[in-house]
């Protein structure tokens, strides 16, 4: 079967069924951006290494530039959209807004995600245990310091 | 860890918590890039590259390309407008023209109805080459037999100052006192030589640019830094007039330079007029290393400095090799910055620096973070670590010794007024206890570093709306430093609103009036000064409404916390919101700034050849980083464990916003001094062009980061006393890494980065060196 084939699924983003009618070989991350219209989700290299593109499926951080979008069918996908509750940030986003951990932007909400991921499966992470969980998103203005500082304030914040 | 020497008597009263404006925006995914717009009938471009770094076009035929099902539009140079530019060297055309001179040069751009089918037309595009010599040293490209890269260089338009003989594009020295007398004068003279690689901008933000025409005008969403500046370029390219030209930029995913200058904005915009559709281009990463008209230059040092046995600097000589690429796009003032920089910010009383800008076919250089200086830092402060050594003196006491001072007069002449660069030295050191034992595989290298401030004609308008909501409409541009956004609480500040009571309309060039851009770390510098002439505008204005509305002399009118109130009698006032109400029924609250950039300092008793105006120094910060590395000697691997930061960028306005500066000046200050260099091969192909091999550091790499900002009332500074600060915390750290590594390994590593096989191999060098004695 070619990879420029297409297919129909639903992928399920952020708790709403989305069909989709794309290429077999298209990856997760362009079917989220161009035909779901979710834009918060970026692209910082297409190769894995900088995280920009990061989504939970089922939970679980992966970068949606290497992964096929057809893979994703029957798993619950959430992207930055996702993240903010009604009108309410979510403490990761209020924080890393108040501690200054916001430049330009673009690593932002792959961050966030990494960081939400990190805090689902450890509620009170060290700093070390924060900065490694946070190594695979890239971020070129701030120098991590006050991300590092967001994220371990919101795991204060969510036990207190 | 942040503390501040002196806190100067005034700051906006707003600045105690800042929260940016576009944050919102950013952290909930809403917020518009570049790449995120789509347009109704939007085409898809791609560029053909030359893929070969010298070479005549000796075929180019698109008529395959053009007959693509789902082809709009094939350009090349023979479908634009026959303009050769350059800020500098008027060296580049929008397309090769006849020869191609690096690799990532655009030969031909598509524009079709998707990305999968504009790439294999731009695959279908023939060109054929015949080969050229490969200029591929910067240094050999300066022999007299070396091949041109530029033939026709002599027949190029270029800024008047320029001084340009062959492959050198800008030749740049700096003269004061005899220098061979001063070498003669000294007790040591301590001769080093340095190379440093090229590296890159990598902003996470791939650039991407969406044209639009409507009728004769075209509007261009693009991922600049400088919207003006490109708003220039492709006017001056495809000949037309700056009013049908807007610039807009959406939210800018990070640029350090990279984004600076105009670059592919004009292709997208050609393409999109003769596709008669809408164009978006969006670059990949590879692109985004290979293409750009900016990566950080490598340079070549040798320093010769005299010294006496006492540790008084006599003199200094030192020539610099620039690597320029293969078109000279913003580089042509690096000469005499990079001049300015190898004889740093120290007392000297003889000193020659001669810069050369070596045109060769690799990339072109530009304007990243504080071009010039965090490669020229760490050669420097690593020769004066040498120099320290050979008269036994203690690196950090010979640079008490040697540096400038307040009334000190600096290489080219200038003679500062306040300036902080001694208690720069003190705080940073002080932080990291510098002098105390350490394991034997750590060491602390200090560093020392400056960079001007710039000034700039900038302009702002300010509007006051009926309901008491105000709106900023500034030529400035956001890059991620918060500047921009920092705006408000100078407004608020003059007018006696609150910072959030403004929105900005900001990064639309036909909206707002001119400012330089998100470059030189000038936003708040220049463009402060005239939100604040606009603001004060406002405040006049709403004073007479006020002394109407109350009976009083307008000169006795306050306006604080949203009300205008008579001096010394706090009830008798009336809300800024109700006056704004009045004005609204009559003569509009308006308000537009520019205000006079500050004057430039002089400089007297130095000769510059090839002045290009950056040899006097408005307003110059200065910085000193304390470094705490380890090392493992077996494998040559450093890791930074600690730094600890002073800057003297005069008074800290948003002191959250400059936290961020500093603690990402240093973290690519980390990335330069141990990972990041482009590698060339022997046909001058970059071999790193991927984040895989090209790698910056991550959140588990970070150290702590001690950052203390010294608070001077420097003359001639900006608003409130501020400097810059994008730019200056990227100039020390890969300096002071250096200067520990040299401790730890008994010898400098002479090459940046300082790989760890760089390192390892300079200890096997020092090894055998200690064996053979």
């Amino acid at each position: 079967m070619s990879t420029s084939e297409r297919i129909a699924f639903t992928l399920k983003v952020n708790g709403t069924d989305y069909p989709v009618d794309v290429e077999q070989g298209r990856n997760l991350l362009s079917v989220i951006r161009s035909e779901i219209g979710l834009t918060g989700t970026k692209e910082g290299c297409d190769d894995c290494e900088c995280g920009a593109c990061m989504v939970l499926l089922d939970g679980q951080p992966v970068n949606s530039c290497s992964y096929l979008a057809v893979q994703a069918q029957g798993r619950a996908i959430t992207t930055v959209e996702g993240v903010i509750d009604g009108d309410e940030m979510h403490p990761l986003q209020r924080n890393i807004l108040e501690e200054g951990g916001v430049q330009c932007g673009f690593c932002t909400p792959g961050m966030i995600l990494s960081a939400h991921a990190l805090l689902a499966r450890n509620s009170s992470p060290s700093e070390e245990e924060v900065r490694i969980g946070l190594s695979g998103n890239l971020c070129r203005c701030t120098g991590y310091a006050k991300i590092v500082a967001a994220v371990q304030r919101t795991a204060t914040e969510l036990h207190a | 860890m942040s503390t501040a020497t002196k806190k100067p008597a005034h700051k906006p009263k707003t600045a105690a918590r800042f929260v940016r404006a576009d944050g919102p925006d950013k952290v909930t995914g809403s917020g518009r890039y570049t790449a995120d717009l789509s347009l109704t009938g939007a085409l898809a471009a791609k560029f053909r590259y030359a893929e070969i770094a010298h070479a005549r076009i000796s075929k180019l035929d698109v008529s395959a390309a053009r007959a693509m099902p789902g082809v709009f539009a094939v350009l090349t140079a023979d479908d634009v407008p026959d303009v050769r530019y350059g800020s500098f060297v008027q060296d580049r055309t929008l397309f090769a023209r006849d020869v191609v001179r690096f690799e990532g040069e655009i030969v031909a751009a598509v524009a079709a109805v998707d990305a999968a089918t504009a790439q294999r037309a731009a695959d279908a595009i023939v060109v054929e080459y015949a080969p050229l010599p490969i200029v591929n040293d910067a240094e050999a490209a300066l022999a007299p037999d070396s091949p041109l890269v530029h033939e026709g260089w002599a027949d190029y338009g270029a800024y008047e100052a320029l001084v340009r003989d062959r492959n050198d594009a800008s030749f740049s020295s700096i003269a004061k006192g005899d220098v061979e007398k001063g070498l003669a004068a000294a007790d040591h003279i301590v001769r080093s030589r340095y190379v440093s690689d090229g590296c890159h901008a990598a902003p996470i933000e791939p650039r991407a640019v969406v044209a639009q025409w409507e009728g004769n005008k075209v509007t261009i969403w693009t991922s600049t830094q400088v919207p003006f500046d490109a708003r220039a370029g492709v006017c001056e390219t495809l000949q037309l007039p700056n009013n049908r030209v807007r610039i807009i930029v959406p939210h800018l995913g990070g640029g350090f330079g990279g984004k600076c200058g105009f670059h592919v904005e004009a292709h997208v915009a050609a393409l999109a007029r003769a596709a008669k559709r809408p164009v978006r281009l969006v670059f990949s990463r590879r692109e985004e290393f290979l293409a750009p008209d900016k990566r950080r230059e490598g340079i070549v040092y040798d320093f010769e400095t005299g010294v006496k046995n006492d540790g008084t600097i006599t003199a200094r000589r030192v020539r610099l090799v620039i690597d320029n690429g293969a078109y000279t796009a913003d580089a042509g003032f690096f000469s005499q910055l990079a001049a300015m920089h190898a004889l740093g910010p120290y007392k000297i009383p003889n000193v020659l620096a001669e810069a050369h800008l070596a045109y060769t076919n690799h990339q072109p250089s530009g304007s990243v973070r504080a071009p010039t200086a965090p490669q020229t830092c760490w050669a420097l402060e690593s020769h004066t670590d040498e120099v320290a050594k050979q008269v036994g003196i203690d690196p950090v006491a010979f640079r008490k010794q040697n540096a400038v001072d307040t009334g000190a007069v600096g290489p080219s002449g200038q003679t500062y007024g306040e300036i902080g660069v001694q208690q720069c030295i003190d705080a940073a050191t002080s932080a990291a206890g510098y002098g105390k034992t350490l394991a034997d595989d750590e060491a602390i290298g200090v560093a020392i570093g400056w960079w001007p401030s710039f000034a700039s004609p900038s302009g702002a308008y300010i509007k006051l709306d009926g309901d008491g909501s105000g709106q900023i409409i500034t030529g400035a541009q956001e890059c991620g430093t918060g500047a921009v956004m920092t705006l408000r609480q100078l407004a608020a500040d003059e007018i006696g609103m609150r910072a959030e009571d403004f929105e900005l309309v900001y990064q639309d060039t036909s909206a707002a009036p001119y400012d330089m851009g998100a470059t030189g770390s000038q936003t708040l510098f220049n463009n402060g000064r005239a939100v604040i002439a606009a603001a004060g505008q406002i405040a006049d204005q709403l004073r007479n409404l006020a002394a109407n509305k109350l009976e009083a002399a307008a000169a006795d009118i306050v306006l604080a916390d949203g009300r205008a109130h008579v001096a010394g009698s706090p009830d008798r006032g009336v809300a800024i919101a109700a006056l704004a109400g009045i004005a609204a029924g009559g003569e509009l609250l308006i308000g537009h700034g520019s205000g006079a950039p500050p004057a430039a300092p002089s400089v007297a008793g130095s000769t510059c050849v090839g002045d290009i105006g950056v040899a006097a120094w408005q307003a110059p910060q200065f910085s000193c980083h304390a470094v705490r590395v380890k090392l493992d000697r077996d494998t040559g691997v450093a890791r930074v464990l600690h730094v600890s930061t002073a800057h003297d960028s005069g008074t800290i306005i948003n002191l959250v916003g400059a936290q961020g500066q500093v603690q990402g000046g240093v973290m690519m200050g980390i990335g330069q001094a141990l990972t990041e260099g482009t590698n060339y091969d022997d046909q001058a192909h970059q071999r790193n062009a991927a984040l895989l091999e090209y790698k910056l550091q991550t959140c588990a790499d970070a150290p702590p980061i001690d950052i203390h900002f010294v608070e001077i009332e420097t003359p001639n500074a900006g608003p409130y006393g501020a400097k810059g600060l994008a730019e200056a915390p990227n100039v020390a750290t890969a300096a002071a890494i250096a200067n520990a590594l040299a401790k730890l390994v008994g010898a400098p590593v002479r090459q940046l980065p300082m790989t760890a096989e760089r390192v390892w191999a300079t200890l096997q060098e020092t090894a055998s060196k200690e064996q053979g004695k």
